[in-house]
């Protein structure tokens, strides 16, 4: 066992233990460093996944974690996300007497996701799955004397501990089928049985572990909690939430389901595709009538798990090669969207403490005058995430549109095709409540002074836009490495 | 070493443009010395270039993948290198010049960024190896251009012609990308249809992969896709009958005319033509078939249109009109020369046509900053203002007469002295000649001479209206300073003196596209013995324009009162620009586009899409619907996991009428 493959997720458990007993001895005041300290061990992280190599293969414990393609793309994803989000909260979190567990926790939900990344045995799965749940639990309910944020951590709680039961029964059933936990030899079980494999049961265990990872990919029906949640929580964590955790479901999903569902060979393209397109259009709907900025978001990110989730209706290589990297784009924009509005909430408070609906998007008039920087950022993750070119949403998108249009031709299917003219028109739509925004940042008088942005929000906010744009520019590598990543599943 | 650092020469400019966007303000004169440098560092990677590949006849090719088969990538031949070394050059004096002429605008900034990055547009034009990044640095060429056209936008006029700029190229730019969508079709068809195959590291729109395929391009199909890069050449360098913005475009500063609407930009049409020329030369040259050969067309856009702008500029008042109206019928030149010389000695017209255009460069950048030194003098673009400037405004008055010289091909035939344009000019006039013998065709000649008197015939006049007699407005004249006259006096030594290299050049462009294809061109044919008439003519009728304007406009020996009027329905019609403002604006733009397209759309897009359809149907449906849906979302918990374990099972009841229960 080579345990330098390791050593990203080695060096933030053992980052986090230390980060916590930091701040046990530190004083309140000389706290702040802390971020510094999670920033630049995420960032250690991310060299030494990079420096791994984005193609490499081994095998852990058993054969219970792998390390491959698919994992390092999305363990970079979450490397990404947090680091993002670290050193946002350097500024959000500035002198509050907690930040030591806020960033051991952020750190071991890191962990988590990455251990979901790489999981290749259902019980490490599942560990992972409530590694980082546990932790992103008490993060959306981290200001403690913040009612909406306490509810937020609480209906996510809730529905969060109904989905892991809901996964786990699926688990329970599958392992009863099979008389294995680990995800290879499932698949062999399959793929020698199938007519157990056909059987109701195992339809019934599917749709469980799809419900359970519909809840972190927040799918229709399962995406209640996400709009309450991301409105409460703080915004850095909800940039978690949208950004990292999300992903989770998404890796879990082509993990297992992918697998499996390309071993038991039965025809859902029909149930995925229903479910992709309501979720989008119901996204995409609802977001036009908010005025909550962070629930648009929210509910932006529901539309775009809707579109993600369309890889699993061809389920080619290129499909999951374009979800791969509309995750990438999307884990980019929308992080970088919910700092850009931590930003203006900072903004709003300055101007008064007790302001009430921060996020509301008459704050957002004369943005480009307020705060030019994050402004023209939001404007660009906006575009990408109504997947305007050159950015890394409409790569992604076009990836996944173009393989589903692929698809739709080698099959002369028709209803593929109409698929896919749907997701193009919800993209359209979307532009609608983007462009609304837009119009408030920069046509509508700004109702304040030209403020100071915060350096660390602006270096975050800047790494987002530099990311989304430049995958758009250059996006060849980016394909190649999706693609290399979905030759992993063997669809 | 230079060729290694190639993309710098793209590069240092945009990093320029960032630079003094952003910090411009803080730092001298605007940031103009960021820009200096930048492009000074562009014209020695380029300079160093060529002495690296001149002696070995190398070129340079690099190239990354970008996405779906196609790259970015660098092509320095012959072809690219003079433009680059010219490009960056006069952009160098240009930029230098500016510091002065723009020393009073508060703009300073936002203009030495654009023009910075419109340097950089341009240079990614020239050694672009694809077509698709042609099209795309093409396009942000017009951008900066429309930027710079309007960059005094609170004057209506800038702000107009800056719309009518970008309108007018834009028609060029759509048959240009239809072009290249035609051209890649056909490529994929030959793929997938003729088993052509793309080398290993090469692309599909690389120029190099695109010639290869000529052979297998059904001829028809070529010629359309040729005639569709023509098109594109039409809107960016002015011709018939897209040439009307660019005498428009002069509201601009007078350095961004002399930058972008002489010397650099309007070239890049000729220089699209040029770069696709083993494609037009390949187009079937017979009338049977009903298709037209492309050069052909090539030849009569371009000698007509050096002969039509040149009629406009014996009347403009103007003094930047009148050249406008000079670089379009040089442009015709331009075309005229690819057309007809393509068809005499094939490939080696792009040598003669790009000899031209760089001589042209510097003349008409002289032309240009010398009219900005008058008018930054005296304070107005009108010439019957000006007069006996020459006391005033020595050197002014010298590098610009030089300038003249060289524009209407002065020089000595037969002992080959002359100025620039005596070189590139007569050459261009001698193979129109040549075609006429070959395919008894001459209109194309009898363009390009007669262009060529009154081409004589309007600079001197400007040049003697402006600077003898006697000043004819009271005002306070003074020459330039330093910073200003010293790029005329060097473009004044390039105007004379450059003309001197034309056999090195022909002989090096001549090679071009042997380097990119490695097969050997067609061999030269021996060149007709031509009458010394014919080798004389450019210069006599050169010579014969200037006695007439000294005639006229400085002995005033003639009484122009008659013929100077409005009762003169041929001036009129030369002073009105052969009503193509109005054609253009009024009844194109203002009661067609208008009146007729834009209000009916209006009213199908107001009343019956948005008034039925979207406020009724979608927008009203989807508002209350999400309204509704809205109401769904109760915040209620209990209300969530019923949803969620609702939605479990009829998931589970879909599969099970899908499946069958077993």
């Amino acid at each position: 066992m080579n345990y330098n493959l390791l050593a990203p997720e080695i060096i933030l458990t053992l980052l986090a233990l230390v980060v916590i007993i930091l701040g046990l001895l530190m004083r309140d005041v000389s706290k702040n460093m802390l971020g510094y300290v999670s920033a630049a061990g995420l960032l250690a992280s991310i060299i030494y996944v990079l420096g791994n190599g984005m193609n490499t293969v081994g095998s852990f414990f058993y054969n219970s974690l792998t390390v491959d393609p698919l994992s390092q793309v999305f363990k970079l994803i979450f490397l990404i996300v947090s680091l993002i989000v670290v050193i946002a909260s350097i500024e959000y979190f500035r002198d509050n007497r907690n930040q030591d567990e806020y960033y051991a926790l952020l750190l071991l939900a890191t962990v988590g996701m990455m251990v979901v990344a790489s999981a290749n045995d259902l019980v490490a799965l599942f560990v992972g799955f409530e590694l980082a749940s546990m932790s992103t639990y008490v993060l959306a309910g981290f200001e403690k004397k913040n009612p909406s944020s306490l509810e937020a951590a609480l209906k996510y709680f809730i529905i969060g501990s109904l989905s892991s039961a809901l996964m786990l029964f699926g688990m329970s059933l599958v392992y009863g089928i099979t008389g294995s936990t680990n995800i290879p030899a499932i698949i062999e079980f399959f793929k020698s049985n199938p007519m157990i494999a056909t059987s109701s049961l195992d339809v019934v265990a599917m749709i469980f572990l799809v419900a359970g990872f519909g809840f972190k990919m927040a799918l229709v029906p399962f995406h209640m909690w996400a709009p309450d949640t991301y409105e409460g929580s703080p915004s850095v964590v909800s940039s978690l939430l949208a950004a990292g955790s999300k992903k989770m479901g998404f890796v879990a999903a082509f993990r297992v389901l992918v697998l499996a569902l390309v071993a038991i060979r039965i025809d859902i393209q029909m149930t995925f595709a229903i479910l992709a397109i309501i979720t989008m259009t119901y996204g995409n709907v609802v977001a036009i009538s908010q005025r909550s900025i962070k629930r648009m978001l929210a509910y932006s990110s529901i539309a775009q798990a809707g579109y993600i989730s369309l890889a699993f209706v061809v389920m080619t290589q290129m499909s999951i090669a374009g979800g791969v990297l509309l995750a990438l784009g999307h884990a980019l924009m929308k992080g970088g969207a919910f700092i850009a509005v931590a930003l203006v909430g900072y903004m709003v408070l300055s101007d008064n403490r007790n302001a009430k609906n921060i996020d509301d998007l008459g704050n957002f008039a004369g943005l480009g005058k307020r705060a030019p920087i994050t402004a023209f950022s939001l404007f660009v993750f906006f575009l990408a995430l109504a997947g305007i070119p050159p950015s890394a949403g409409f790569v992604g998108k076009f990836v996944l549109f173009y393989s589903i249009t692929i698809e739709a031709i080698n099959q002369a299917s028709s209803w593929l095709l109409i698929v896919v003219i749907i997701a193009i028109l919800n993209s359209a739509l979307s532009i609608y409540y983007y462009a609304r925004v837009i119009k408030y940042m920069y046509v509508l008088p700004p109702n304040g002074e030209k403020i100071k942005e915060p350096a660390p929000y602006v270096v975050a906010i800047l790494l987002a836009v530099i990311g989304t744009i430049g995958i758009g520019l250059y996006p060849e590598p980016f394909i190649q490495m999706a693609m290399n990543a979905a030759k992993v599943l063997g669809v | 070493m230079f060729s290694d650092y190639a993309a710098l020469i793209v590069l240092l400019p945009v990093i320029a443009f960032v630079l003094t966007l952003f910090l411009g303000k803080k730092l001298y004169s605007g940031g103009a010395l960021l820009p200096i440098a930048a492009i000074a560092g562009s014209f020695i990677i380029s300079f160093g270039t060529f002495l690296e590949i001149y002696p070995k006849d190398g070129i340079v090719q690099q190239s990354w993948p970008w996405f779906a088969g196609m790259n970015i990538g660098i092509l320095i031949d012959p072809l690219a290198v003079v433009m680059l070394m010219m490009v960056s050059f006069v952009s160098l004096l240009i930029h230098i010049y500016a510091v002065g002429y723009m020393s009073h605008d508060h703009a300073k900034p936002r203009y030495f960024a654009e023009t910075s990055l419109f340097t950089a547009a341009m240079l990614s034009v020239v050694l672009s190896d694809n077509i698709l990044q042609f099209f795309i640095s093409w396009e942000l060429v017009g951008l900066c251009s429309f930027l710079l056209i309007g960059f005094w936008y609170h004057k209506p006029s800038a702000a107009a012609a800056a719309k009518k700029a970008f309108l007018v190229t834009r028609v060029g730019d759509v048959l240009f990308l239809t072009g290249i969508v035609l051209l890649y079709v056909n490529m994929s068809e030959i793929i997938a249809g003729r088993g052509f195959t793309v080398p290993e590291g090469n692309f599909i729109l690389q120029f190099k992969t695109m010639f290869e395929a000529i052979p297998l391009i059904n001829p028809t199909q070529l010629t359309y896709i040729t005639l569709l890069f023509f098109g594109g050449a039409i809107g960016k360098s002015g011709q018939f009958p897209l040439h009307g913005w660019l005498p428009d475009a002069m509201e601009g500063p007078t350095t961004v005319s002399a930058l972008i609407h002489a010397a650099t930009m309007v070239t890049a049409g000729v220089y699209l033509v040029a770069r696709t020329f083993p494609m037009f030369a390949a187009t079937p040259s017979t009338l049977s078939a009903g298709v037209p050969d492309s050069l052909l067309i090539v030849a009569y856009v371009g000698g007509f249109t050096a002969l039509f702008a040149a009629t406009m500029g014996l009347v403009m008042n103007d003094i930047k009109r009148v050249l406008a109206y000079s670089t379009v019928s040089q442009l015709g030149y331009m075309m005229l020369a690819l057309g007809t010389a393509g068809a005499v000695v094939g490939a080696q017209a792009v040598g003669i046509s790009m000899f031209h255009l760089i001589s042209h460069a510097f003349f008409k950048a002289l032309l240009f900053l010398c009219a900005g030194s008058v008018i930054h003098a005296v304070g107005t673009n009108d010439i019957r203002e000006m007069g006996g400037l020459f006391g005033k405004m020595k050197i002014t008055g010298t590098t610009m007469f030089i300038a003249a010289l060289a524009l209407a091909g002065i020089g000595i035939p037969f002992i080959n002295i002359g100025t620039a344009g005596f070189f590139s000019k007569d050459m261009i006039i001698e193979k129109a000649f040549e075609y006429g013998e070959l395919k008894g065709d001459f209109i194309p000649y009898a363009f390009a001479i007669i262009a060529a008197l009154l081409t004589s015939i309007y600079i001197f006049r400007l040049w003697f209206m402006a600077f003898t007699g006697k000043p004819r407005s009271e005002r306070h004249s003074h020459e330039s300073p330093g910073v200003m006259t010293r790029p005329l006096m060097i473009l004044a030594l390039f105007a004379l003196f450059f003309g001197f290299a034309h056999l090195g050049f022909y002989d090096y462009l001549n090679k071009n596209f042997e380097l990119m294809t490695g097969e050997k061109a067609a061999p030269e044919g021996e060149s007709l013995q031509m009458s010394p008439i014919i080798v004389l003519l450019p210069v006599i009728v050169g010579v014969l324009g200037f006695l007439i304007s000294y005639a006229i406009y400085h002995k005033k020996m003639l009484d122009m009162s008659k013929l100077v009027s409005s009762e003169n329905p041929l001036y009129k019609l030369l002073l009105n620009r052969y009503y193509e403002p109005k054609i253009g604006a009024d009844i194109i733009g203002v009661k067609l586009t208008h009146d007729v397209v834009a209000q009916s759309g209006e009213f199908v897009d107001r009343k019956i899409i948005d008034g039925l359809v979207i406020d009724n149907i979608i927008g009203n449906t989807l508002f209350k619907l999400g309204e509704f849906v809205r109401k769904l979302q109760t915040g209620v918990v209990q209300n969530y996991a019923s949803v969620i374990l609702l939605g479990l099972g009829l998931l589970i009841i879909l599969l099970r009428i899908k499946f069958g229960g077993t």
